[in-house]
């Protein structure tokens, strides 16, 4: 391995593969550092990427030129739209994917890519230099230097499994932990937390009676994650089912008898655990009253025979669990391959970082994932990308990629993490953004393909269907808004047909802004009334982009209003308070607020805004404060 | 789930203020706050026979020694253990004798002691950061120590028992449990089947209601509370209308060199400093036998009696006169600011013994000291954040409710939008967040996983 590097990212998992690929994109000499090849791109847990909020955030890391979204594409063995019958903000992409072929298709995506380079090592701490990051130690004794560093170690810090009462140190099931690595963190001044996660049981597939359960399937017309799958054969893997079946009564009194032997609640683990994907243990306690949870039977890949058994993720004694799964029905023989455990990991608190995701502890180090306190693969991946392309754009003195909460989920997430802190691990969930109405999957493109152009993160020629495509949409759209209908009788007559009445005159936008009218009841009237050109476009879209184009008339009321605040929050944060501003003696200010204000003396109100303990409400008083004191100035 | 971790350091310092208004009176305030145990030992500084351990919220009557351990005064002291006191932290109250020395004796002795002198709206700050009052509450207290007509009062005190609060917090949570319903089966579609949408329609049209009701009875507060009375008298000639016309910045009385041109009382609203007020011109004050110049003079002895305040101009160029001295001895005297009128015509430094100010309407001159003083004498203190209380507690009802109605009407909707719902009724949240200094996020998110069983 050579010794020097213009940026080093150590862990090869979902964060680091993107946190690789995006600096090597921008012509950073980069070395993935990993400790064994053959882990590079492993989905942990379950065998699917995206979901609610999670598709959105794999359409945003396509838009800025990442790798999740074509590697999920051509690996995927269903696709499945959540929230198919939903406006379009809230429906989330995901796909099953074979993790055998995904972690393959990653490897020779990272193995393939200019400027690029993989390292087999253990990083063990961090060299100075100048007051800034320089190199890294590695477990073996040797040295790398490198202009700036992205750590994404996953579970890895400490990481400690549990199985019932038996707990042994390890990473994954049976990957050694990282254990120097924490102390060279807490010797930089970093404060680090516990955090815990869970992992259902696999099975056999040949041992499990999938005729008792009931057949969940995909969408028949899979819908892409990836622009660039456009190009190719999708899907490109045989697609095949998933099955449901539910816990019972009697499952759940045997849970509760056995919580003794469960770290969770003998107080063995001191990790918090994530809410919205609680263990069996605690959905039995928390919802007595529910007679039977769901359990999802997902196949982890077309060649292996492993399952999944989505939603029995606990950490209660391999025998019991056995005794546990074989009451569920249709899995009364099966063979456990590996049981359910609980892992436990040092993390960092994020509000340590900045949005760039740099420590402010040590200039050039970065961090990425579930070191920095979320959950799942597509937050870890979105967080790679930027911590990627801000580690690349630091070496060459770059102002770092922000992305703000109006853009892109990732920048709800970069947000909420530096500046609310956290006390479980974080997921990305649709209600943690107030502008979710803006940033649903089918807009990411138009969202951020301009960044990403400008960051160099994507070339102009792959920019430039996106555009076309857009453009496309635009005209269709400008061209409904043009078409006048005419309430006469016999166009009357022929929409009342088809549910949507016509009492004066509008335009087909109008009338597909009726949420009883859509394209397809509008077919013929749009090839009638439309220009030869704008028709021909109208037929070109795909899918998702009739739907989109639906969905941008209906929501449009919305987004106008969305924009305008967002403006007036903008108009607003840009105020800056002026020389003989006093924070103190603000009637109706917190102490607390007043304290962080002096502490920091904010320039703008945007930055006062952002500073914890400054509340809307605090950010209304300075705002009156500031009008008056201009006021009390100009008088 | 993300809470903000108060610093463990905040609020070190023991405060003293007094809690009566500044000059002599009958009996004066001050009042100690701070950390446990040392506000106690500021306090035992001063008055010595104070126990180690007052009985907490009894009053004891104890000699009070200033800074040079000469006895101050013999008062009553309460002690109020934390956290059951008004700024949540140790409180301890001195009713002493009013007089300007004893007051200064006791904070010259307290600052000996150790304790800070409070910076303005310190204590409620205090308050605020112990969680005793929501930002409403804080408002409210602040409106209350500046409430000059009873009706202000009660509806200030309204807030500060957390009237406003109570009630909108009521109507938040109708929100909250609607909002996490919603959110709950977007975020997890698998796990939550959809609510009602008739219900929720329901729901929020009914909240909806409550929050224009509120909203009505703070605009009703706010018109009151801001809408001052001044009228305009003196004797006929006086310069009156022409004053008049100045401040409201435009011809609306008519001006003529005839004593007795203005018959009835002419109102205009008029704005100084940051509020508007309501300005009367009124007939000339003199003895008359003309049928309808004596109605009209009439009408201006009975504005002069119920205006918040009386602005009495005097012709600088006559000086005083009988008729002036005659309603100045009636002795309104903290409601009248008397004007010499027409400075031009007699030198600014000019004299004449009741005149505040000097001022011509035609030149301008001294107008901007009138604007000064009538704001001082109204009690119209400078503008900030606490002046808008009552507006900006409307403003936020009123864009609630208007939010909240279209939420209901999209529910209503089919097929239903509930994203488009959520997106109204979040924007009513936020709204109402600026009367209660609260953002729904997190709260929702922690309501939704409490109340659904989500997550595989
Ligand atoms: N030079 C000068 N003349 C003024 C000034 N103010 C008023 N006058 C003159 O004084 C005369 C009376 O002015 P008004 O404003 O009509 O007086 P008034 O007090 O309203 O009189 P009545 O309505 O009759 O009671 C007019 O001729 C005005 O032009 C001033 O500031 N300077
Ligand atoms: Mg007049």
């Amino acid at each position: 391995m050579e010794a020097r590097w213009e940026v080093i990212v150590v862990g090869g998992g979902h964060a680091g593969c993107e946190a690789a690929l995006a600096s090597a994109r921008l012509g950073r000499k980069t070395l993935l550092l990993t400790r064994e090849r053959a882990t590079i791109g492993r989905m942990s847990c379950n065998p699917a990427v995206g979901g609610l909020a999670k598709g959105q955030v794999v359409r945003e890391i396509d838009a800025l030129g990442g790798a999740m979204g074509l590697v999920a594409d051509r690996t995927a063995i269903q696709f499945k739209v959540l929230n198919g019958s939903r406006g379009t903000a809230v429906r989330g992409l995901r796909c099953q994917s074979d993790k055998a072929l995904y972690a393959e298709e990653m490897t020779r995506t990272v193995n393939s890519a200019p400027n690029l380079s993989v390292g087999e090592g253990t990083a063990a701490g961090f060299s100075l230099l100048g007051g800034r990051l320089g190199g890294l130690t590695l477990e073996d004794g040797s040295t790398l230097v490198c202009g700036a560093a992205v750590v994404t170690t996953g579970t890895f810090l400490r990481g400690l499994v549990h199985v019932g009462d038996v707990q042994r140190e390890a990473g994954r099931w049976n990957e050694p932990p990282a254990r120097a690595l924490s102390d060279a963190l807490v010797a930089l001044g970093l404060r680090l937390g516990r955090m815990k996660t869970g992992t259902p049981p696999r099975v056999r597939a040949s041992t499990v009676d999938v005729a008792k359960m009931a057949r969940a399937p995909g969408d028949a017309r899979p819908v892409a994650f990836s622009f660039r799958s456009r190009g190719e054969a999708f899907p490109r893997q045989r697609q095949v089912d998933c099955w449901l079946t539910h816990t019972h009564e009697a499952v759940h009194d045997l849970i509760r008898e056995s919580l003794p032997l469960s770290p969770l609640y003998s107080g063995r683990i001191v990790g918090r655990g994530p809410r919205y994907c609680p263990s069996i243990e605690d959905k039995v306690v928390r919802f007595s009253d529910k007679p039977r949870h769901q359990i999802f039977v997902e196949p982890e890949g077309l060649s292996t025979d492993w399952l999944y058994l989505n939603g029995l993720s606990m950490s209660l004694p391999e025998k019991t669990q056995e005794s546990i799964v074989r009451m569920i029905s249709g899995l009364e023989r099966a063979e456990i391959l590996r049981p359910a455990y609980a892992v436990e990991y040092d993390m960092v608190f994020p509000e340590q970082l900045d949005v760039s995701l740099e420590t402010r502890a040590l200039p050039g180090l970065f961090l990425a994932g579930q070191i920095n306190g979320t959950s799942g693969y597509e937050e870890a991946a979105g967080q790679g990308l930027v911590a990627g392309t801000n580690a690349a754009r630091v070496v060459t003195g770059d102002e770092p990629l922000r992305l703000g909460r109006h853009e892109a989920y990732i920048g709800v997430m970069l947000d909420d993490l530096v500046t609310l802190g956290l006390d479980e691990p974080y997921r990305l969930l649709t209600s943690r953004a107030e502008h979710r109405l803006l940033l649903g999957a089918d807009t990411a493109y138009a969202r951020l393909t301009g960044t990403a152009l400008a960051f160099g993160l994507v070339t102009e020629q792959e920019a430039a269907p996106v555009f076309e495509a857009e453009a496309r949409v635009a005209r269709v759209s400008e061209g409904l808004s043009g078409a006048r209908v005419r309430p006469d009788r016999a166009t009357r007559e022929r929409l009342a047909g088809r549910g949507v009445s016509l009492m004066e005159e509008t335009t087909l936008a109008g009338l597909l802004r009726r949420p009883e009218a859509d394209l397809a009841k509008l077919e013929d009237l749009c090839a009638e009334m439309l220009d030869g050109e704008t028709a021909a476009d109208l037929a070109a879209l795909r899918p998702e982009e009739r739907d989109r184009l639906v969905a941008d008339l209906r929501y449009e009321g919305f987004v106008t209003r969305e924009r305008e605040a967002i403006a007036r929050v903008a108009r607003a944060a840009e105020r800056v308070f002026p020389d003989g501003f006093a924070f103190n003696g603000i009637p109706g200010l917190s102490a607390e607020a007043t304290e962080r204000l002096e502490r920091h003396h904010p320039r703008t109100l945007g930055q006062a805004s952002r500073l914890p303990g400054v509340t809307p409400a605090a950010v209304t008083l300075l705002l009156a404060r500031l009008l008056s004191f201009r006021r009390g100035v100009a008088a | 789930m993300a809470r903000l971790v108060a610093d463990p350091d905040r609020g070190g310092d023991v405060l003293v203020a007094t809690a009566t208004p500044p000059g002599a009176s009958a009996l004066a305030v001050v009042r100690l706050t701070g950390p446990t145990g040392a506000t106690l030992a500021v306090a035992r500084r001063i008055a010595p026979r104070l126990p180690e351990a007052p009985r907490p919220r009894e009053a004891a009557l104890c000699r009070l020694v200033g800074e040079d351990g000469q006895p101050l005064d013999r008062a009553l002291v309460l002690f109020f253990p934390a956290p059951s006191s008004a700024t949540g932290e140790e409180v301890v109250e001195f009713f002493c004798h009013g007089s300007l020395a004893i007051v200064a004796g006791l904070l010259a002795a307290a600052r000996a002691a150790g304790a800070r002198p409070a910076v303005r709206g310190e204590f409620t700050r205090r308050a605020l950061a112990n969680g005793k009052l929501d930002l409403a509450e804080a408002e409210g207290l602040a409106a209350l120590a500046r409430a000059e007509t009873r009706g202000a009062a009660r509806r200030a005190l309204g807030l500060v028992e957390g009237e406003l609060s109570r009630r909108v917090m009521a109507a938040r949570e109708k929100m909250l449990d609607v909002l996490s319903g919603l959110e709950a089966a977007l975020d997890f579609a698998e796990d939550v089947a959809a609510p009602d949408a008739r219900g929720v329609a329901d729901v929020l049209a009914a909240v909806a209601g409550e929050a224009e009701a509120l909203a009505t009875t703070a605009a009703r507060g706010g018109a009151r509370d801001r809408h001052k009375v001044v009228a305009i008298l003196g004797r006929p000639n006086a310069g009156k209308s022409t004053l008049f016309n100045a401040l409201v910045g435009r011809d609306r009385a008519i001006v003529t060199a005839v004593p007795g041109t203005t018959r009835d009382a002419i109102s205009e609203t008029c704005e100084i400093g940051d509020e508007m007020l309501t300005l009367l011109d009124t007939a000339g004050l003199r003895a008359t036998e003309d049928e309808v110049e004596k109605i009209g003079v009439d009408v201006a002895e009975r504005a002069g009696e119920t205006a918040d305040l009386v602005l009495y101009a005097i012709d600088m160029v006559l000086g005083m006169k009988e008729e002036d001295e005659e309603f100045l001895g009636k002795g309104r005297a903290g409601q009248t600011l008397v004007v010499g009128t027409k400075a031009d015509l007699v030198g600014g430094d000019a004299e004449e013994g009741r005149v505040e100010v000097l001022a011509s309407a035609r030149t301008g001159l001294g107008l901007e000291a009138l604007r000064a003083l009538l704001a001082a004498r109204l009690g119209f203190v400078q503008a900030d954040g606490e002046l808008l209380v009552l507006e900006r507690h409307r403003a936020a009802l009123v864009s609630a409710a208007s939010s909240l109605r279209e939420a209901a009407a999209l529910a209503g909707n089919l097929p239903p939008a509930p994203e488009l719902v959520a997106a109204r009724v979040r924007e009513a949240l936020s709204a109402l967040g600026v009367i209660t200094g609260e953002t729904a996020t997190e709260e929702l998110l922690d309501r939704i996983f409490a109340t659904f069983c989500v997550g595989k």
